[in-house]
């Protein structure tokens, strides 16, 4: 799948960013699977908006963003539900779970959402996989940053996908449970030959990256 | 994932209100569905067999007589054809009046009577005498009559016992062979008459219509030739819409028959109140169901604009809620449809005992309005979903 983005710049931001250099806002993009990019840029610099422009939960920007070349502005409800069951998985900054579902709930619900891509097991799994295995029951707004952040890297893996859209993902984590995150995302990407974007603040060497690209 | 959207649109955040959305509702649909049912009770009542007379079914009309329309009481053809135009006439037949100078006397020394008279013709279809010797033939001379029951009546008991005469039985009257003489202006001409049957319907002596056109014709004294009078066959004369027709045509018939009119009126309106009372208790428990939903799905906002982040499609939570709240619903008809037969039934045991005889079991029309009332909830249900969780997404 193909996400092109041609001279976006958020409304919002557009003073502020047109003084700055940047390899995305107003330029035009083309991201194709299984690209593996990363987007790197301060604080503030709009990363949360970028992720959210591209996943169409935000409509003030001026510009296009297609995907396959399809403006998304024109994609109806019920069709972007699609893409967002079958091609495009994210992990939000702000994890967006259900307070009141348990941390296995959470999970359950996005594999359930389409035809399920995992058996229920695969949740166990993954969980034993992140450490998080034992605090499944338990109910997700109890849980600390840093376990609802592996819940919701594991809900993110429980649909199929061709890009994984990352923001900040690993902001609550050590760095033992980031290199264990990072090989369960690592795998799941090779298994769907799914691209993904990934936005940090800092370089690093998690991936092996397609491109890196200041934002 | 029906057990999770449960868990995260709590319906039972609002479990009073939604009990008393249900109730509202339960009413309304009780109110309705009777209001229906006795609409059909009472439709049954009017028109079963065991209420019809065929007697009442025939009303002859005239126009009422007063001072200013002495002598000028005939009906115009527009009269008639208004007449026909109404929906509760079946038939109109005109009563065509005997326009020469009649007489009847007896052949007999020993039974002596002798009257001056007049005749009346009806179309044969309005006569409710079968008698094979009701028909007249121009080459023969004689004239078959029917004569009202009343006639007897007065014969026998009043009459014969005033002038200390013996009373007849139908049988009896129907075997004397009399003279009827037409008096023309070149003389009598003398026919022999006999009765053939006795009417309640009609209060005149009857004689077939053919004779009375051929005799009208050949012996007319120069009257006008407009009928005044015309009998017609309604289903129903308790009708108040033929009550009101009459009186506003100054028309007047047997009131005896159409007296029934003023407590169908009253019944009327009381079955149109309940009617009315049931219709707005419906449209306000729509009203609150809607709302309900609306509450619902307000309450819970931000879980529901969270699920279409996530890719859950708004198709997907409408089906999840129509689920929700429709069941309820079909729930509350039901149960409405077995509380109506249940009320049948209950009224069916206490009017038998007052020989009053309605149905043991509902309607087909009960069961057709709640069908109608389940698609209606149905859309309400839907297209209130389906607006507020598209209002959501955005």
């Amino acid at each position: 799948m193909q996400i092109e983005l041609t001279q976006i710049i958020p409304v919002p931001l557009k003073d502020k960013l047109s003084n700055r250099a940047s390899d995305i806002w107003n330029k035009t993009v083309l991201f194709q699977s299984p690209q593996k990019i990363k987007i790197k840029a301060p604080s503030g610099s709009g990363k949360t908006t970028f992720i959210h422009t591209l996943y169409k939960l935000r409509y003030d920007y001026a510009g296009d963003v297609c995907y396959d070349g399809i403006n998304i502005k024109n994609i109806q409800d019920d069709a972007l539900a699609t893409i967002r069951q079958q091609k495009i998985s994210i992990i939000f900054q702000d994890l967006r779970l259900f307070p009141n579902l348990t941390a296995g709930e959470n999970i359950e619900l996005n594999r359930v959402l389409q035809a399920p891509f995992y058996e229920k097991e695969k949740i166990n799994e993954m969980a034993e996989a992140l450490g998080v295995a034992s605090i499944l029951a338990q109910r997700a707004g109890l849980c600390s940053y840093g376990e609802q952040q592996r819940i919701a890297i594991i809900r993110a893996m429980m649909q199929p996908f061709e890009w994984l859209l990352m923001d900040e993902p690993f902001s609550h984590l050590d760095q033992e449970n980031i290199s264990k995150a990072i090989t369960l995302i690592k795998t799941e990407c090779d298994k769907r030959n799914a691209g993904f974007i990934l936005t940090d603040l800092d370089d690093d060497e998690h991936f092996e990256y397609t491109g890196t690209i200041q934002l | 994932m029906n057990t999770l959207l449960q868990k995260i649109i709590k319906t039972a955040s609002g479990r009073t209100r939604f009990v008393m959305a249900v109730i509202g509702l339960s009413v309304a649909m009780v109110l309705i569905l009777a209001a229906v049912q006795i609409q059909v009770n009472y439709n049954d009542l009017l028109h079963s067999k065991t209420n019809q007379d065929s007697i009442a079914n025939f009303l002859v009309l005239n126009k009422s007589i007063n001072n200013a329309n002495r002598n000028s009481t005939t009906l115009s053809d527009e009269n008639i054809a208004a007449l026909k135009k109404q929906s509760f006439v079946d038939e109109v037949g005109i009563l065509i009046p005997s326009r020469f100078k009649a007489s009847v006397e007896s052949n007999s020394d020993r039974f002596p009577f002798a009257t001056d008279i007049a005749f009346e013709s009806v179309p044969a279809s309005f006569i409710d005498v079968n008698n094979v010797n009701w028909k007249w033939d121009e080459n023969s001379n004689y004239i078959p009559i029917i004569a009202p029951n009343m006639f007897l009546d007065f014969y026998n008991f009043q009459f014969s016992l005033s002038q200390n005469l013996p009373q007849l039985t139908q049988d009896i009257v129907k075997l004397i062979v009399f003279k009827v003489n037409i008096h023309t202006a070149t003389g009598i001409i003398s026919f022999n008459g006999r009765i053939v049957g006795f009417s309640d319907r009609i209060t005149s002596l009857l004689v077939p219509q053919d004779f009375m056109n051929w005799a009208n014709e050949k012996y007319n004294l120069g009257q006008q030739s407009q009928p005044s009078r015309v009998i017609i066959k309604t289903k129903d004369p308790g009708n108040p819409a033929l009550v009101k027709y009459l009186q506003d045509n100054g028309l007047v018939t047997d009131a005896d028959k159409t007296r029934f009119s003023k407590y169908r009126q009253i019944v009327n309106t009381v079955v149109n109140i309940s009617w009315i009372t049931g219709a707005v208790m419906l449209v306000f428990a729509l009203l609150i169901f809607t709302l309900f939903i609306q509450l619902t799905i307000a309450s819970c906002k931000e879980e529901i604009k969270l699920l279409i982040t996530l890719g859950a499609s708004p198709k997907q939570l409408q089906g999840f809620l129509i689920k929700q709240f429709f069941p309820s619903n079909v729930i509350i008809i039901v149960i409405s449809l077995l509380a109506i037969c249940g009320l049948q039934y209950m009224a069916y045991d206490f009017l038998q005992v007052q020989h009053i005889f309605i149905s043991q079991f509902i309607s087909y029309y009960t069961l057709l309005a709640a069908w109608v009332i389940l698609l209606v909830l149905w859309f309400v249900n839907v297209s209130a979903i389906r607006k507020y969780i598209a209002v959501k997404d955005k």
